[in-house]
């Protein structure tokens, strides 16, 4: 079987890092990253797993660190339940200081009480709801990227700009799909004029949208607006062709990553996505984050999301060089992030620990790429969306 | 409702029922050998897909350009590679259970699916997103009013139907197919026949995989994406599919396949509220069936030994 | 099996004291090197120990001296539990293991001893989980009594399951269960009222004002808040082991064996087979719908992910890996299952392809399980 050599490797591994471990001097201090390592969304899981582990090698190479870090990996495979169970383990783990946690936004919701319930802080590097740091206000919960709000606040706007009438809603019926579909609507009514002609919720692992689709075909929408993941999204957007449907597609955060393009080709052409946040190359620290990304040969690219889960674990350490591994000092510490560098820029906590981040990036996919829509030929007018005025 | 509409349901229910079909005969064929569920069949199919998947990259990469030969090679590696694997299955771990209670065998196909299936996610490159799967098949369509008619959703029902009707003929009309029936029907008389079990075994689960590979090759081109978990939910849907057709009947699996389509297209379109509910409504269905025909919609001829 | 020679009690506490402290230091082994050397040793200890006999001897002895043994066992479970005692995360999986285990006895009375097939045993399990989450946030119902509840609203949608599972058989009443799982997922995923997708939080055990979830501190000593659900988990399971171990042993077990071993026998001796396969269906899903309401109670959280038809078939692998009708063998059964892979989630990536090919490999050597059931016995010290 193939998995053997792996396997031994994988020990040997293991073996070296620890006995490389007991020959450092420094204090060990433990610290955390939970992400879909399995499943659907792995890739960015996988993304955001690197780039934490960046954050914490550049650390540990660095000889004017106080302590040795070591980083404890663990999978919610963007299922709450799972999340719960993992969040319980690296929360009742006293020697593990602070997390970068969840990209999954229905893992991140469900997860919050349990981090409160053993004092745990967190730094959220890549879930969107707003009511993981809206609902309650815990002190151990904290977001560097934005939420979806403003994702849809710019979607619905540029929806209306194009002069798109009738849009019909796919969302997948987690907390993470139906708040997309509820802020996306409300702006949309906001600016009054698009109207929604149809809302479907799907399950996150459905296979067949023939069905939606062909119902959808009947109300002939100019736009489909889907808020949900890559998996799914792939799905959608290659069903409604097979059943000649012409109409836009309008994504949100959960598809912007390599993945979608990769899974569709040609097909993604077109498609818009909205994110919170500049594009990596454009951050201010995105240069260097993706040569430092590059220099340690990860199998996978950083995803859309991975910077903020580097700024997030590098957040984590900075505090805890400056107040130590105790808990309670980091919470207290992460209580007055104010003004504070990082690649992905400055970072503000406001009261409930949510970054905000001003700044939105309207995506479309053009040749291949997530290209702003603002440098875009599609915005120039030298190509057009389907059904663009 | 518009007709075209209509036809347009029609369409999408047939082409998810033929891919159902194609799983469930599988099924009804282990069964009918070796009185066997083999569980890991969905997975199967997800290989068989992948393995298509890879011999198109494959081709790609020596340059060759033409649409038809690139199917044909898919085809024919996927579908030998599969049958090699159902034979390996077969011989490696379903037979050496049979003494062992038939659950064993199940669990044991079980586990071998999650093998299957983690395998290509951990292994495959980059296995864990979604793959686009080539649109080999000429992409003509014609506008009926609502209803897209499409060349190669005609050519997908077409292959489906002929595949089904060559089974149908290999079963009944060859030699081959009267010893896989001779088993089915009583191993040890057909042993004593001098039918060589143990390869008639081998045959018929390397035809089952094959279909399944066939099934996999299918699904990809219809949807244009394959990943690593589709076998999972078809595989449990054809074995559903086999069980309301009745077991050991390859018209009750074809029956089945096509009868469970037609439920989640009308759960679609009949339930007005939601059509997430359309999955409730089939299975609940499959539940009230199996109380009204305990042994399936086409009743196994079977004889209780007391 | 019982040999011709009297067997003592001590192998069987030998047994128990080894398997404790392996346990013990399983639980406690932190390095991920020294898990796999851990696992390693085992898998060769079982193996040297079946090899010279020793394996025979431990579960003769268990044979013989079962009632000892089990207030024994019930020690080692409490030695586990001071051991950990402030340690959050072991307490939660040994909950798990003792939870699954009430429920994994609840399909061994449906399926070990009456022959019938349940592969939607994590649905009835979220049957009782959602029943705590339910009844916790909007009644006043004492959190006892949801326990109660949640058995019998378990039993109780079963039923409604009865008519084709008793007209079916073998993969016919398969398939039953399995589009039932998928079903009962399918529906708490579209329906909004019970929180769809994302679940639903659940409130804690109080118990005449003692909160569960608040840690004990008890003069210095500080206890984990999961001790307060350990006990009450133990406490559980040994009273399902009691129920279970005496239904098999009374006449109702004897008429649940002969039918599951020939029905049409029993029915020509004038069993009523009808009654029979009710009677275990229900009994075997109170049970599970028992252990699942505690458990949506310990994780505080339900949702449609937990109860999938692979959640089920997990359960049905516990049944078989342990050796079917065996309540010990479960027991080791569900420890494995349950560990294990939360042990090795540090290789990450790679522990669903270990377990699945480990259950594989245990499959094909130990088809009948790691204990199977010994022969039934009529009355104590009787040997066939």
């Amino acid at each position: 079987m193939s998995t053997t050599p792996k396997f031994a490797a994988l020990i040997a591994a293991l073996v070296l890092g620890v006995a490389a471990g007991a020959a450092d001097a420094k204090d060990k201090v433990k610290v955390g990253f939970i992400g879909p390592l399995t499943g659907g969304v792995s890739v960015n899981g996988l993304g955001g797993r690197n780039s934490a582990d960046l954050a914490v090698r550049l650390r540990n190479a660095d000889p004017k660190s106080k302590y040795e870090y070591e980083m404890v990996v663990l999978d919610d495979e963007c299922k709450p339940n799972v999340a719960v169970q993992v969040a319980t383990k690296m929360a009742a783990d006293k020697d593990i200081i602070a997390g970068a946690t969840h990209y999954c936004s229905v893992t991140a919701i469900a997860t919050v009480d349990t981090y409160h319930k053993f004092g745990f802080p967190v730094i959220v590097w890549g879930a969107v709801l707003p009511d993981i740091t809206y609902r309650n206000k815990y002190d151990e919960v904290h977001r560097v990227n934005g939420t979806m709000i403003n994702q849809n606040d710019a979607n619905a706007e540029l929806v209306s700009k194009l002069g798109y009438k009738t849009v019909a809603v796919i969302h997948d019926t987690t907390d993470y799909g139906k708040g997309h579909n509820e802020y996306f609507s409300k702006a949309l009514a906001k600016i009054g004029q698009a109207k929604i002609v149809g809302t479907f919720g799907v399950t996150a692992d459905q296979q067949d949208f023939t069905a939606e689709l062909t119902k959808i075909k009947a109300l002939n929408p100019d736009v489909i607006y889907f808020g949900g993941l890559t998996p799914i999204g792939v799905r959608i957007r290659s069903q409604m062709d097979k059943l000649g449907i012409k109409a836009a597609f309008d994504g949100t955060s959960g598809i912007v990553s390599d993945a979608y393009i990769q899974g569709l080709g040609p097909l993604a052409e077109g498609t818009l996505a909205f994110r919170e946040g500049a594009p990596t190359e454009k951050l201010p620290g995105g240069k260097f984050f993706m040569e430092k990304y590059s220099a340690q040969k990860y199998d996978n690219p950083p995803e859309a999301y991975g910077p903020f889960a580097y700024a997030a674990m590098d957040m984590i350490l900075d505090t805890i060089e400056k107040v130590g591994p105790d808990r309670k000092k980091v919470i207290a510490d992460l209580a007055n992030v104010k003004d504070r560098d990082s690649i992905v820029g400055k970072i503000t906590f406001d009261d409930h620990g949510q970054n905000t981040v001003p700044v939105i990036t309207k995506y479309v996919v053009q040749d291949g790429k997530f290209v702003e829509w603002d440098d875009s030929e599609y915005a120039s007018g030298k190509r057009k969306l389907p059904g663009q005025k | 409702m518009d007709a075209g509409l209509l036809a347009q349901y029609v369409m999408n229910g047939l082409m998810l029922g033929m891919m159902y079909a194609l799983v469930a005969v599988g099924f009804t064929l282990f069964f009918g050998v070796l009185d066997v569920i083999k569980f890991s069949h969905g997975d199967v199919l997800t290989v068989g897909a992948f393995a298509a998947l890879a011999s198109y990259v494959g081709l790609r990469m020596l340059g060759l350009n033409s649409n038809w030969l690139e199917l044909v090679v898919m085809l024919v590696v996927a579908i030998l590679a599969m049958a090699f694997l159902g034979m390996a299955i077969a011989r490696y771990l379903v037979m050496p259970l049979r003494s062992a209670p038939a659950l064993n065998t199940l669990l044991i196909t079980l586990m071998l699916g999650t093998v299957l299936r983690e395998s290509v996610r951990l292994f495959y490159p980059q296995g864990a997103n979604p793959k686009p799967f080539p649109a080999l098949l000429p992409r003509a369509s014609i506008d009926l009013g609502e209803f897209n008619l499409r060349l190669d959703n005609v050519l997908m029902l077409t292959a489906g139907v002929l595949v089904i009707v060559g089974i149908q003929y290999l079963l009944n009309r060859t030699k081959l197919g009267l010893a896989i029936r001779a088993v089915a029907q009583d191993e040890e008389t057909a042993r004593t026949m001098g039918i060589n079990f143990t390869a008639i075994v081998l045959v018929t689960f390397a035809l089952g995989s094959g279909l399944a590979a066939f099934a996999g090759v299918m699904n990809g081109l219809y949807y244009n994406e394959i990943n690593f978990g589709i076998g999972l939910y078809l595989g449990v849907v054809g074995f559903s599919a086999a069980i309301i057709g009745g077991l050991g009947s390859i018209y009750g699996a074809i029956l089945g396949g096509f009868l469970f389509a037609g439920l989640q297209t009308i759960g679609t379109v009949m339930l007005p509220f939601a059509s997430a509910y359309k999955d409730v409504f089939a299975f609940a269905v499959v539940i009230a069936i199996m109380a009204w025909r305990p042994t399936g919609l086409i009743r196994e001829k079977i004889s209780e030994r007391v | 099996m019982a040999g011709k020679g009297h067997t003592t009690v001590w192998p069987g506490i030998a047994g128990l004291v080894i398997a404790t402290g392996y346990l013990i230091a399983m639980l406690g082994a932190e390095k991920q090197n020294l898990i796999i050397i851990l696992l390693a040793a085992g898998i060769v200890a079982v193996l040297a120990a079946a090899w010279l006999g020793l394996l025979e001897a431990v579960s003769a002895s268990f044979v013989e001296h079962e009632d000892a043994l089990a207030v024994c066992a019930i020690g080692a479970a409490c030695a586990v539990g001071v051991v950990f005692h402030e340690n959050h995360f072991v307490l939660l999986l040994m909950i798990t293991v003792l939870l699954y285990s009430v429920a994994t006895l609840g399909l061994n009375v449906q399926f070990g001893y009456a022959g019938v097939l349940n592969f939607a045993g994590a649905s009835f399990f979220g049957i009782g989980a959602y029943t705590s989450a339910v009844l916790n946030a909007y009644t006043a119902v004492p959190h006892l009594l949801v326990l109660l509840v949640g058995g019998l609203l378990a039993a109780f949608v079963g039923s409604l399951l009865l008519l084709p599972v008793l007209r079916t058989r073998g993969h016919y009443a398969a398939v039953v269960t399995i589009a039932f799982a998928l079903l009962f997922k399918t529906f708490l995923e579209v329906n909004d009222v019970l929180g769809g997708p994302q679940g639903l939080q659940v409130k804690g055990m109080r118990i005449l004002g003692w909160s569960f979830n608040d840690n004990i501190e008890v003069g210095k000593i500080s206890l984990s808040f999961y001790m307060n659900y350990f006990v009450l988990s133990l406490l559980l399971l040994v009273g399902a082991f009691v129920l279970v171990r005496r239904l098999e042993r009374s006449w109702i077990g004897l008429n649940l064996d002969a039918l599951r071993l020939d029905e049409t026998a029993a029915g020509c001796f004038g069993l009523d087979i009808v009654r029979w396969k009710i009677t275990a269906f229900l009994i075997g899903n109170f049970l599970i719908g028992i252990a699942g309401a505690l458990f949506g109670m310990v994780g505080g959280f339900v949702a449609p992910n937990n109860y999938t038809f692979a959640d089920s078939l997990i359960l049905v692998s516990i049944l078989l890996l342990g050796g079917i009708g065996n309540p010990w063998g479960l027991m080791v059964a569900t420890i494995i299952v349950v560990v294990l892979p939360e042990k090795l989630q540090t290789i990450q990536e790679y522990r669903f392809l270990l377990y699945a090919l480990m259950v594989i490999a245990v499959l094909l050597f130990r088809p009948e399980g790691l204990l199977p059931r010994p022969v039934r016995r009529y009355f104590p010290g009787w040997r066939p």
